[in-house]
């Protein structure tokens, strides 16, 4: 077990060089670098650019150096903590992001508990009732949310929210409070708006969680010792719940490594229609405006958090299920 | 109790002949259903889940109508009626003063609010206009190549057919929607085929070889499952050159979705043949001095193809997602290339929602096809292993 | 005897000379909310905040009420970069123009004299401070000339283009502590135009605050230490940072705005505070601005109507469109606002710009064809594309200058610009493009068809819904259009290298130009220009870059302009101006669709002194900026009378 952990965190180290250089590479892709962008988009609103001082800014922020160097000094960067300068924002990396990571870890700590209480009980009736109208009728509301695009159903809950509950529109809390300290009011406003993302977001990670714990469920309920603790006379409650729900577990633990990246990237979009106050906008107008550090920083840290997240969910998982503590490998 | 017995113990015997491969005899259900081949096992499984079948049945009707869109859709691709810009869907109705008439709706007038400057269209009564079947309307080249006007139902003379509303040109919702079937079905197709190669070829060099092979490979997998999928899309749509033109911007799309999807293929082809490949079967090929590649194709392959194609089947609708959100964020698809995706994102504004809510439409079909191919999808997989 | 009675003369002059200069009550009237702080002496009295002569915002010319201070007006923005509007709101500059008639009046200067327009003459107000108290004097000028722009590590290039004349710089002397002069031996039309721009051209930085960051001024150590503690490269680095006026990125920079930032820029809300020191005052003595506080909250721009519509806001232009008007006008019978709408003067809301720099040699000939390009102008069906999408509320024709403008003449705008395919189709058959493959589609001299491809930034929906409508009229004269949606960065570069050969965008900047504003935008005189940017970037360049003009009218476009430039009778500028719209309107150089476009303006029913009826455009006019936002001023009974009727 010890020697698997140890293991596991070597590979990560040689994996998180590699995600460090592609996503450099893949921030550099579109062509032009920030400043083009900015020139582009001064001059298209009639702005007077100077493009001789461009040049100089292009120098001083080192946009002309080639390519492997500003990735070894971003790289050298990070690994001394600096996350670098955004240069929209003209604020180093860590000011601009740090604000909003809270509330973008509540709302995805939210979608993922969301899932999990809806996909749960939804899942264990599917497989006790297979092929009845109840099955068919609930995984079709978890697929419901599956089926429609997010950016649309949050604009339309968005919508009937405020004609209904009078929730102002977008953003996470009433405007009053967005300075202002933390208490009930604004918690409670928080959790008015919270539901919609939620909701939209959750619901698309719900299908995949609902089938997944179907299928095991089923599997296992097939088994020959289902069968035998029925024939002895095992109340049904009981036969479900004792062991076929702990091996249907599997899963739940098993895909956290998944939902992360899919919640994250979800709730992006999700967030940018939403107007939230998370890093999900943040992220897509650096990738947009190619605001190099901010948008590379950031994905790094992601790619980190969802690699050591699927790490602990492996050791989780391999905690959980002594089959593959001793060899075998999951079967996912 | 008397132990004595009088005579013979009375039990029938049968005068027929005694046929020694009597119990080895089977019912002519049982016999076909012994001697089925593995894909007619598959079916008849396939047939018990209803809803798959229904679903399959809606996706072989959307597919099919990608083929003949033109005829499906009442008014060409690009016909617009400016005098009719954001018109309300108009209803059928049947019964016309008590009476029956064929199916027909009423003519709309138009009156411009100049104090909202909203357009606002009521139904007239009095202007009825039955709607035509297998008719000739509006001109279109059939697949970009044959000039027809065929279609299978048009507005009558000088009427108008506006089932589901127009947009802000004046241009059918409906008809929009049925061009862009083919566009957005299609997308999901090409990435499935690009990611099925590329999965199956990793995943199983990665399962059939092992080592070091097996070790790089998840890594690989690894780093590209730990990415947001939402930067890649948008980095790899940005560097999508646009001087191309939209039919090569497509292919450009469907290569990104499918290179992007590859690996839950991969991974699940990997530890398939991990096991399998201890099989006997695969030892004898092996001993046999059959290639690798022959093995992998020919041997191990097959046995878990439907498995295969089960995933790939709920793969797709995540590739026709995938479309509409780059649609929204900009990259993609874009006007004048008609797709769900492009059609979705000119719906994308409060307008749309509080104004002119049947824009929205498109969002069904999307909703549509999706569930079908995963209910569809989910059959496939409950029927991929008849054998238990 | 007489000096006794010189003496009390004198005395009594002292006298009221001390009244009026201790800021004496009965002259101006404190703003509530610094009430306090003068208590407590941390700000001097209103009357020692404003310089000796504030500038005095007519209202009764303007039709403004007196308001009363108080109050935050609350605006949405989509992005932190937004934070710059405010400098474009606040429109305190050293000449302003005046909102009726565009003329240039001083503002933050008391006075100026041009000679010969080559020499400048400013004056500021004695008495001015800047926002942190500390004097605005003419040090402040001399620093940015001599200690900024002509410091070689601060600006390496020099001093801005617009300050030189062919290549020559002004000559800089400080007269006096509040009178500063520039002179150049020819003149320069720009140099006030462009001190009164939405974005302007700052030719002062405030020096008591900027010193701690120059080499010149400060011992290394302490510089060093704020330079690695600000993680720059260079002190020069960090200088260029912060000395910057329009961005607000810098909480600590001293401003003359009438608000000042008080947020972080990464923030959700971008507060601006009161300015306790700003130099205008109504015509009662109340110093300007009204309202307290002008806060930016950031949301997605899409989402921007729907907020909007839900009341989150006191004003509102930016990020509304045209489209969103009725979904505004209900949102009033819930909300206590009213929509407005100010036409946009641009001299075309959109304009084709055929790219008479194309690479192609075929192509280019066609293009450079002038009767080619009357006849794209006459096949396009101007009326529809206003119907279909405007309501028929703008104004077809040509990309030249609004009929509001006093160099306006209908000639330039219809010349070439009504709907005849008939005359199109006989001016491209006279070129001799007669004949036709088999959709119909006209072929060039080498057989090619004449497939126009026109690239647009792919930003917008209208303009691809534009190029619709023209698609199907230019098919009715054989002309095969494409539209294809790019990015804005290659989209340009593209057109600059010549790979485009025709591209959608907005038109001449400021439709509502007189005999004294430059012409610049209809000569080949930059690069940003879509329709010649080769012919442009040699202008630009000074010869170094691109291609000299070789096209007659062309040619004699630059000729007229320089010699616009060269003249400095108002009449002789005009006569000079005539001929370029004369020439621009015969040479149909870009094609002009629709102009005038409405912009819808959300006014919240307490804010007051906001015109209902105003144009809404950049240069001149910075959006709201003419219209004095400082003079805006929230009114309670007329919110409490909206509270009653909802």
């Amino acid at each position: 077990m010890f020697a698997y952990v140890i293991r596991r965190i070597l590979i990560m180290i040689p994996t998180l060089i590699a995600i460090s250089a592609i996503t450099f590479v893949i921030i550099q892709l579109p062509p032009g670098d920030y400043l083009s962008t900015l020139i582009a988009e001064l001059q298209s609103q009639g702005e007077n650019v100077d493009t001789a001082k461009i040049d100089a800014l292009r120098a001083q922020y080192g946009l002309d150096r080639p390519m492997i160097e500003q990735y070894l000094v971003w790289a050298w960067g990070l690994l001394n903590g600096d996350f670098g300068f955004s240069f929209e924002y003209q604020l180093p990396v860590a000011d601009v992001v740090g604000d909003r990571l809270f509330l973008t870890l509540v709302l995805n700590f939210t979608t993922i508990i969301f899932i999990w209480a809806v996909s749960f009980p939804i899942g264990i009736y599917s497989a006790t009732h297979q092929y009845r109208w109840g099955d068919y009728g609930l995984t079709f509301i978890g697929f419901i949310g599956l089926a429609t695009p997010n950016f649309l159903l949050a604009l339309v809950l968005l919508y009937f929210a405020n004609v209904w509950f009078g929730t102002s529109i977008g953003g996470l809390m009433d405007p009053i409070y967005i300075d202002q300290p933390w208490s009930i009011d604004k918690a409670l406003s928080v959790l008015e708006h919270l539901w919609v993302p939620v909701v939209v977001i959750g619901t698309s990670g719900t299908a995949g969680m609902i089938r997944r714990l179907r299928a095991n469920m089923l599997d296992e309920l097939q088994k020959q010792y289902v069968v035998t603790a029925r024939a002895k006379g095992l109340s049904p409650l009981k036969t479900l719940v004792k062991y076929p729900l702990r091996t249907a577990l599997n899963p739940f633990i098993a895909d956290i490594g998944n939902m992360l990246p899919q919640v994250v990237s979800g709730s992006a979009i999700v967030s940018m229609v939403l107007s939230l106050p998370t890093t999900g906008p943040m992220l897509i107008a650096a990738l947009q405006s190619q605001d190099m550090y901010l948008a590379g920083s950031f994905l790094i840290f992601l790619a980190l958090l969802t690699v050591v997240g699927m790490f602990l969910s492996d050791l989780a998982l391999a905690w959980l299920d002594p089959r593959i503590r001793l060899g075998g490998g999951a079967n996912r | 109790m008397s132990s004595a017995r009088r005579g013979p113990v009375p039990h029938y015997v049968n005068k027929a002949p005694f046929d020694p491969n009597v119990t080895e005899v089977l019912t002519p259900e049982q016999e076909r259903y012994y001697m089925a081949t593995q894909w007619q096992l598959m079916w008849w499984k396939l047939r018990r889940h209803r809803l798959a079948v229904i679903s399959g049945a809606v996706l072989a009707f959307m597919y099919f109508s990608v083929v003949i869109s033109e005829l499906l859709a009442p008014y060409a691709l690009s016909t617009r009626n400016t005098d009719f810009i954001y018109a309300p869907p108009q209803g059928i109705n049947l019964f016309h003063d008590g009476e029956f008439v064929s199916p027909f709706v009423y003519g709309l007038d138009y009156e411009l609010n100049m104090e909202t400057l909203k357009r606002e269209y009521t139904p007239n009564p009095d202007k009825v206009q039955p709607i035509r079947f297998f008719c000739f309307g509006d001109e279109y080249k059939f697949w970009g190549a044959f000039d027809g006007s065929f279609h299978i139902f048009c507005p009558a003379e000088g009427g108008t057919l506006f089932l589901l509303g127009t947009d802000r040109l004046g241009r059918d919702i409906l008809s929009r929607i049925v061009y862009g079937t083919r566009v957005s079905l299609t997308v999901g197709l090409f990435g499935i085929i690009i990611s099925f190669v590329i999965g199956i070829v990793v995943g199983g060099l990665a399962g059939y070889y092992g080592g070091w092979i097996d070790n790089l490979t998840q890594r690989i997998i690894e780093i590209i499952r730990s990415f947001p999928e939402l930067p890649l899309w948008m980095a790899l749509s940005a560097a999508l050159p646009v001087t191309w033109s939209p039919i090569l911007v497509y292919f450009g799309i469907t290569l990104i979705l499918g290179m992007l999807d590859w690996t839950g293929l991969a991974r699940a082809v990997r530890s398939k043949l991990l096991s399998l490949r201890e099989e006997d079967f695969a030892l004898a090929a092996q001993l046999m001095g059959a290639k690798p590649k022959r093995i992998i194709g020919r041997h191990l392959l097959p046995s878990f193809m439907s498995h295969l194609i089960a995933s790939a089947t709920l793969s797709i609708p995540s590739m026709i997602l995938g479309e509409t959100a780059l649609s929204f964020l900009g990259l993609g698809l874009r006007p004048p290339i008609t797709s769900w995706g492009v059609l979705l994102t000119e719906a994308q504004n409060i307008n749309a929602v509080e104004l002119y809510p049947w824009i929205m439409a498109p969002v069904v079909p999307v909703i549509i096809v999706v569930l079908a191919f995963n209910f569809f999808g989910d059959g496939l997989r409950d029927a991929a292993d008849p054998y238990r | 005897m007489k000096d006794r009675l010189f003496l009390q003369a004198a005395a009594l002059v002292l006298s009221a000379f001390l009244a009026l200069s201790s800021g004496g009550v009965a002259a101006y009237t404190e703003p509530p909310i610094l009430a306090e702080r003068v208590e407590a002496g941390e700000l001097p009295p209103v009357g020692q905040r404003l310089p000796l002569t504030p500038r005095v915002v007519d209202f009764a010319k303007r039709g403004l009420e007196i308001g009363k201070h108080g109050g935050t007006i609350r605006m949405l923005m989509a992005r932190a970069k937004d934070a710059r509007q405010m400098a474009v709101y606040g429109y305190a500059r050293l000449v302003v123009y005046s909102p009726d008639g565009f003329e240039l009046i001083p503002d933050i200067l008391a006075s100026f004299d041009v000679d010969e327009g080559r020499v400048f003459t400013l004056r500021l107000r004695p008495g001015h401070r800047w926002s942190d108290g500390h004097p605005f004097t003419s040090e402040d000028f001399r620093y940015w000339w001599e200690d900024v722009a002509n410091n070689e590590e601060l600006s390496p290039v020099g001093p801005p283009t617009v300050l030189k004349v062919d290549g020559e710089s002004p000559r800089f002397e400080v007269i006096d502590a509040h009178t500063v002069r520039y002179s150049w031996s020819k003149p320069n039309p720009d140099f006030l135009v462009r001190l009164a721009g939405a974005s302007p051209l700052y030719i002062y930085r405030p020096a008591h605050y900027m010193k701690r960051f120059h080499a010149k001024y400060t011992d290394e150590k302490t510089l060093e230490a704020a330079v690695a503690e600000a993680r720059q490269r260079s002190w020069s680095a960090l200088h260029n940072k912060l000395d910057n006026l329009y961005r607000n990125d810098n909480i600590d920079l001293p401003v003359l705005q009438p608000w000042r930032i008080d947020s972080s820029l990464s923030s959700d809300r971008l507060s601006f505070v009161r300015n306790p020191y700003f130099h205008r005052v109504d015509p009662e003595g109340n110093q300007l601005p009204y309202a307290d506080e002008f806060l930016f909250s950031m949301a997605n721009n899409k989402l921007i109507p729907a907020k909007v519509g839900t009341g989150e806001v006191d004003l509102q232009a930016r990020y509304l469109r045209f489209d969103d008007y009725t979904f505004l006008k209900q949102g009033e019978h819930r909300q206590p606002y009213k929509t407005h709408l100010w036409r946009t003067a641009k001299g075309a809301h959109l304009a084709l710009m055929p790219n008479l720099n194309v690479n192609d040699p075929g192509l280019q000939e066609l293009i450079r064809d002038v009767r080619f390009r009357r006849a794209l102008s006459l096949a396009v069906n101007r009326r529809e594309i206003n119907q279909v999408i405007y309501y028929g509320l703008a104004l077809e024709g040509n990309n030249t200058v609004l009929p509001a403008s006093p160099l306006h003449d209908d000639k330039y705008q219809t010349a070439w610009a009504s709907f005849d395919i008939k005359a199109a189709n006989r001016l491209l058959d006279e070129i001799g493009l007669t004949k036709r493959d088999s959709r119909g589609v006209r072929l060039l001299p080498d057989g090619r068809p004449l497939d126009i491809i026109i690239e647009t930034a792919g930003e917008s929906t209208e303009q691809t819904d534009v190029l619709e409508l023209i698609h199907d009229s230019w098919l009715d004269v054989g002309i095969k259009v494409y539209s294809k949606p790019s990015q804005r960065n290659v989209f340009r570069n593209r057109i600059f290298a010549g790979e485009t050969l025709m591209s959608i965008w907005f038109g001449v900047e400021n439709g509502l130009a007189t005999a004294d504003t430059s012409p610049a935008d209809f000569a080949p005189t930059t690069q940003q220009s879509l329709q010649w940017p080769k012919w442009g970037q040699h202008f630009e360049t000074g010869g170094k870059a691109g291609q000299a003009p070789d096209l007659a009218p062309a040619k004699e476009l630059l000729e007229l302009f320089k010699k616009w430039r060269a003249s400095s009778s108002t009449s002789a500028k005009r006569e000079i101006w005539r001929r370029i719209l004369d020439i621009n309107a015969e040479q149909v150089f870009t094609i002009g669709l629709i102009a005038g476009v409405l912009q819808p303006v959300v006014v919240s029913d307490s804010l007051r002194n906001v015109p209902s009826k105003g144009i809404y455009n950049w240069d001149p006019g910075a959006h709201f900026g003419i219209y004095s936002p400082d003079t805006f001023w929230f009114d309670p009974t007329a919110a409490d009378a909206a509270a009653d009727k909802s």
